[in-house]
């Protein structure tokens, strides 16, 4: 962090990194936000900070600090604030101003596999249903549920269900509950083969136009497949 | 039955409250009920609960040492239920305390999924 730098009042943008104008401005510097956040005090972050540096144009700054990627967005800060100030909504747009080859981790990576190729994994389709047949069926020799498969692209299903990727990948057993309550409920049910991602890193890297492909990905196939009930637990 | 409790993830409670004026806070509740004889809650929870530290991307970042700071009041909370196993419905917060639980000397606790410990209880 640099310090002692002066601040330049021309070059204040004060609707820079909010949904309404001027809020960090508002900020009464009570520091409640930093009482009750929990990664205070790591790499001398707290929320009031971030939120006065940006009133006092100092984002470039933070953009370049590791704050906004060790805080998790999880609104503690939000909720303590008398202001109203949208603390976490400010986090994730400073996110969006860093440059996708400087995120930090797997995040920008991931996300643009999923866009590319429908998930995270870039795995292919016919790995996804190799997969869930496998997996499905390991479930059908329980005791109880002889005869169960994976219905995948069953047109007019009751719910179309996303999956994360990580469960077609190191954690296929987690994919197992959700099927027998599915086949003791009797429930009509279905995965779509393309596009099944249930994660959307957009939100992590503070990419909206992300989100709503992704978002929009899983409506068309609630569309193509006449289904009008979503289950996504992700 | 071992004592179990529930962790409300920031997406599905605080979160949801603001975005969309609704947090899911009873909906697991009466599914632990229907389940579990023996459960408490954490202090506090609901509005009010503590963050795990694995949302907001953070499991993927590479800043790991920090993540696993941050997951250290959670940890308190649960270890100040007595609970051995802790229900809750988020991939991420799932992924967070089992990858934590160990530098917290809790090796012990079982983490489930709020639709596993469901599924556990169906008797075919």
């Amino acid at each position: 962090m640099a310090e002692n730098q002066p601040i330049h009042i021309e070059a204040l943008n004060p609707d820079c990194c909010n949904q309404w104008l001027y809020q960090q401005d508002a900020c009464l510097t009570c520091a409640m936000c930093a009482s009750v956040c929990p990664v205070a005090g790591v790499d001398n972050y707290d929320p009031r900070k971030m939120v006065r540096m940006v009133s006092l144009g100092m984002v470039d700054q933070v953009v370049q600090s590791r704050w906004p990627w060790i805080c998790t967005m999880c609104g503690k800060c939000e909720q303590s604030c008398p202001m109203g100030i949208d603390i976490s909504d400010l986090t994730r747009k400073i996110r969006s101003l860093r440059e996708g080859k400087h995120v930090p981790g797997i995040l920008s990576k991931g996300l643009a596999a999923a866009l590319e190729t429908g998930n995270n994994l870039s795995l292919p389709k016919e790995d996804f249903i190799f997969i869930l047949e496998d997996v499905g069926d390991e479930v059908a020799e329980e005791p109880g549920l002889e005869g169960f498969t994976v219905p995948i692209d069953k047109k007019g299903a009751r719910i179309l269900t996303t999956i994360h990727n990580k469960l077609v990948n190191t954690h296929t057993e987690d994919l197992k509950p959700w099927w027998r309550i599915f086949h003791a409920a009797g429930e009509d049910w279905t995965i779509a083969s393309d596009n099944w991602e249930g994660t959307t890193w957009g939100y992590f890297t503070g990419d909206d136009e992300a989100m709503k492909v992704m978002a929009g990905r899983i409506v068309e196939n609630m569309r193509r497949l006449e289904i009008d009930t979503l289950l996504w637990p992700e | 039955m071992d004592l179990a409790t529930y962790h409300d993830p920031c997406n599905y409670g605080r979160k949801a409250e603001k975005w969309f004026g609704y947090g899911y806070f009873n909906e697991p509740r009466w599914i632990m009920d229907q389940c579990l004889e023996n459960w408490v809650d954490l202090h506090p929870n609901r509005l009010h609960q503590t963050c795990c530290g694995g949302g907001g991307g953070t499991l993927t970042t590479g800043y790991n040492d920090e993540r696993i700071f941050y997951g250290r009041r959670k940890m308190d909370q649960i270890r100040a239920t007595g609970a051995r196993m802790l229900i809750l419905p988020c991939h991420s917060c799932h992924g967070q305390i089992n990858a934590i639980k160990k530098t917290y000397e809790m090796d012990d606790l079982v983490v489930k999924y709020l639709w596993e410990l469901v599924a556990d209880c169906l008797i075919f």
